[in-house]
C-alpha cells in the first residue's frame, strides 16, 4: 500500500510538472489576418487603393495592424500608421499612379510578435469617369432638368402662361415712381454674393429691369458693390439697359461703385448712404448674411419703400419684419421672367412647378410606404450624397 | 459675335462644370480646378478697377464738399497706411496685424453688436398683434423666447405643475423649431433649389442673358 501511494504521488507530480512545462513552453497561437484583398477604390480619381480584411474577435490577442506595400514587385515597405485592432480596412492614398501595388497585413500580438497575412494580388488604380454613388442624384437632376426644358419648349410661343401675382415685383414700378416723384435716388444693394452665385445673377437681372425704368424716368440709381467682378458686370448691364431705352446720356457710371469687400464695413457704408442720401426706394436683392437686418432696419428708419429678396432662408424673417415687400426664396429667381413676360422664361417657371409636383409625389409616396414598413424610397433618398 | 462667343463659352463651361460634379476622374477634376483658377486670376484685375472706382468716388466727394466729406479723407489715410505697410512687409507684419486686430476687428464687432438693437426694434414692429396671423407670430415668438431661457422651465414646472410633463417650455420651443420651423424652411429650400436649377438652365442655354449686359 505504501508503495502504491508513493507511486501515485510521484506519477501525479510528474504529470503536473510535464503539463506545466508543456503549457509554458508553447507560444500562444494567433490566426493570421484572413481574406486580405486589395482593390482599386471605387468612385475616385485613381489615386488610392483600399485594402480590406476580416475582423478578428476581441479576445484574439491582436493589438494592432501594420500595412506593408510593394510597388511593381519590389521590396515590401511599411506604410501609414499602426492601425487599431478593430480596423478592417485601410485606404492607401499615397500610391504611384499607373504602377502595380501588392499588400500584406501584419497583425501585432500582445507579445509584440508579428503575424503576416497572405500577400494580395497586384492592383493598378484607375480613375472612374462616373461616380456611381451619385447615380440617384444624377437621375433626379435629369428628371428636373427635363421637366424645365420640356416646359420651356412647350411655352416658347405661348404668351398666356399664368404666373401668380407676386406683390414684391408688382411694387417695383410703385417704388421707382415714388422715388421719381420725390426727386430722390434709388439704392440697389446686391448683397454679398460673388458673380458665381446664382442669387447674385438673379439679382442682376432684376437690376437690369429696374435700370430700364430708371432710364425712362431719369431717376438716379445708386449701386454700391462689394465684389469687383460684380461691379464690372453690373456697370455693363446698367449701361446697356440705358442704351436700350435710348437714354445713354442719363447713365452715370460713378453711381455704380465699389464700396468694400468686408461684410460689416459694407453694411456700415450702405447704412451711411441711406442716412445721408435718404433714397426713396431701397432694393435689397441677392445673398445676405448677418448684415441683412442692419441695412433693412436703417432703410426702414429713413422711411424708404423697401423691396427685399433673398434665397438665404435664415435672413428671410429679418426682411419680412423690416421691409415692405419680400421675395421669398424662389420668387427671387422668378423675378426676371415675371418682369419681362418672356414666354421661354415663363416656361421655365412652369417647369419648376412640374419639378415641385415630382418632389411632392415622392414625399407623399415615401411617407405612405414608410407607414407600411416599405422603405426603399427613404433608402434611395438617403443614398443621395 | 459680341454676344454669341460669351454665350458659347457659357454653354461649354456650364455643361463641363456639371459633368465635373459627377465625374471623379483626374481629367475632369483637373478641368474643374483649372476653371476655378481662371476665376482667381480674373479677380485681381477686377480689383484694380474696383479700387480705382473707390478712389474716384471719394475724390469726387472731397472735391464737391458733399455732406460728411471729411470721412473720405479717413478712407484715403487708411488705404495709404495699409498699402505703405502691407505691400512691402506683407500681411503678417506686426504693425498690419496690430491695425487689423485693434482697428478693423473692433469696428466689425461694433457693427455686429448693433444687430441686437435692430432685432429688438424689428421684433417690436413685427410682433404687434394687429391681425390673426400677427397674433400667431407673437404667440409663437413668446413661446420660443420663454423656452430659450432657464427661467421658462422653472415657471412651467412651478405654475403648470399639474401638467403631465416637466420642462415643457423648452420642449415646446424645441418642437416648434424642429417641426413647424423646419417644415417651412425645407419648403423654402426646395423652392430655392428648383429656382437655382431653372435659373442655371436658362443661363447655360442662353435664354437668360441679361447678365451679359441688357437684353433679355
Amino acid at each position: 500500500m505504501t508503495y502504491n501511494k508513493t507511486f501515485i504521488c510521484i506519477t501525479t507530480c510528474l504529470l503536473i510538472f510535464l503539463c506545466g512545462t508543456y503549457a509554458f513552453s508553447q507560444e500562444p497561437t494567433f490566426s493570421t489576418p484572413t481574406n486580405v484583398t486589395a482593390k482599386d477604390t471605387p468612385n475616385d480619381d485613381g489615386s488610392s487603393i483600399t485594402v480590406t480584411w476580416d475582423a478578428v474577435p476581441e479576445d484574439s490577442g491582436i493589438t494592432g495592424y501594420k500595412i506593408l506595400r510593394n510597388t511593381d514587385s519590389g521590396e515590401f515597405e511599411e506604410i501609414g500608421k499602426q492601425l487599431k485592432p478593430t480596423a478592417t480596412q485601410y485606404k492607401d492614398s499615397e500610391i504611384e499612379k499607373g504602377k502595380t501595388h501588392a499588400y500584406f497585413v501584419q497583425a501585432i500580438t500582445d507579445s509584440e510578435a508579428l503575424v503576416n497575412s497572405q500577400q494580395t494580388e497586384g492592383v493598378i488604380a484607375t480613375g472612374q469617369w462616373f461616380h456611381t454613388g451619385k447615380t440617384s442624384l444624377f437621375i433626379a437632376m435629369i428628371i428636373l432638368c427635363a421637366a424645365i426644358l420640356v416646359s420651356i419648349y412647350l411655352c416658347r410661343n405661348n404668351q398666356d402662361v399664368f404666373v401668380r401675382r407676386i406683390p414684391g415685383l408688382e411694387a417695383v414700378d410703385e417704388a421707382i415712381g415714388r422715388a421719381t416723384e420725390m426727386g430722390r435716388s434709388i439704392l440697389y444693394v446686391l448683397g454679398l454674393g460673388g458673380v458665381e452665385n446664382v442669387a447674385t445673377i438673379a439679382s442682376m437681372t432684376i437690376l437690369g429691369q429696374v435700370a430700364r425704368r430708371t432710364a425712362d424716368y431719369e431717376t438716379p440709381l445708386r449701386v454700391p458693390c462689394n465684389d469687383p467682378i460684380v461691379l464690372n458686370v453690373v456697370r455693363e448691364m446698367v449701361k446697356t439697359s440705358y442704351l436700350d431705352e435710348g437714354r445713354p446720356d442719363a447713365y452715370q457710371e460713378e453711381n455704380i461703385f465699389y464700396l468694400t469687400g468686408d461684410q460689416f464695413a459694407y453694411a456700415a457704408g450702405v447704412d451711411g448712404m441711406m442716412i445721408r442720401e435718404k433714397p426713396a426706394a431701397v432694393f435689397l436683392q441677392g445673398t445676405f448674411y448677418a448684415e441683412s437686418l442692419l441695412m433693412a432696419e436703417t432703410g426702414n428708419s429713413i422711411g424708404a419703400i423697401q423691396i427685399a429678396g433673398t434665397d438665404s432662408e435664415h435672413q428671410l424673417p429679418f426682411f419680412i419684419a423690416a421691409c415692405d415687400y419680400t421675395l421669398i426664396g424662389e420668387e427671387l429667381y422668378a423675378a426676371s421672367a415675371y418682369l419681362s413676360k418672356e414666354p421661354m422664361l415663363l416656361g421655365s417657371l412652369r417647369g419648376q412647378d412640374w419639378g415641385k409636383i415630382v418632389i411632392f409625389v415622392t414625399i407623399i409616396l415615401g411617407v405612405t410606404l414608410e407607414l407600411f414598413g416599405i422603405n426603399w424610397i427613404t433608402t434611395l433618398l438617403q443614398s443621395v450624397r | 459675335m459680341k454676344r454669341q462667343i460669351p454665350l458659347a463659352f457659357c454653354f461649354l463651361f456650364g455643361i463641363a462644370m456639371i459633368f465635373t460634379q459627377f465625374s471623379p476622374h483626374s481629367y475632369s477634376q483637373a478641368v474643374y480646378k483649372e476653371v476655378i483658377n481662371w476665376g482667381l486670376i480674373i479677380s485681381p484685375f477686377a480689383m484694380v478697377l474696383a479700387v480705382v472706382t473707390l478712389i474716384q468716388t471719394h475724390v469726387t466727394r472731397i472735391n464737391l464738399r458733399t455732406e460728411h466729406w471729411q470721412y473720405s479723407l479717413i478712407v484715403f489715410v487708411g488705404m495709404i497706411v495699409m498699402v505703405l505697410i502691407g505691400v512691402p512687409f506683407g500681411p503678417q507684419n506686426s504693425i498690419v496685424e496690430w491695425l487689423y486686430n485693434n482697428v478693423q476687428v473692433p469696428m466689425d464687432a461694433t457693427m455686429f453688436s448693433l444687430l441686437a438693437f435692430f432685432i429688438a426694434s424689428a421684433a417690436f414692429r413685427a410682433f404687434r398683434a394687429r391681425s390673426f396671423e400677427a397674433f400667431l407670430l407673437l404667440a409663437t415668438a413668446m413661446i420660443v423666447m420663454i423656452g430659450n431661457v432657464p427661467v421658462g422651465d422653472l415657471v412651467w414646472n412651478k405654475v403648470m405643475s399639474w401638467m403631465p410633463w416637466t420642462d415643457g417650455a423648452s420642449w415646446l420651443r424645441q418642437w416648434i423649431l424642429d417641426v413647424l420651423n423646419n417644415a417651412a424652411r425645407r419648403g423654402i429650400i426646395l423652392g430655392v433649389s428648383l429656382g437655382v436649377i431653372s435659373q442655371s438652365i436658362r443661363i447655360i442655354l442662353g435664354i437668360e442673358r441679361s447678365y451679359l449686359g441688357g437684353g433679355d
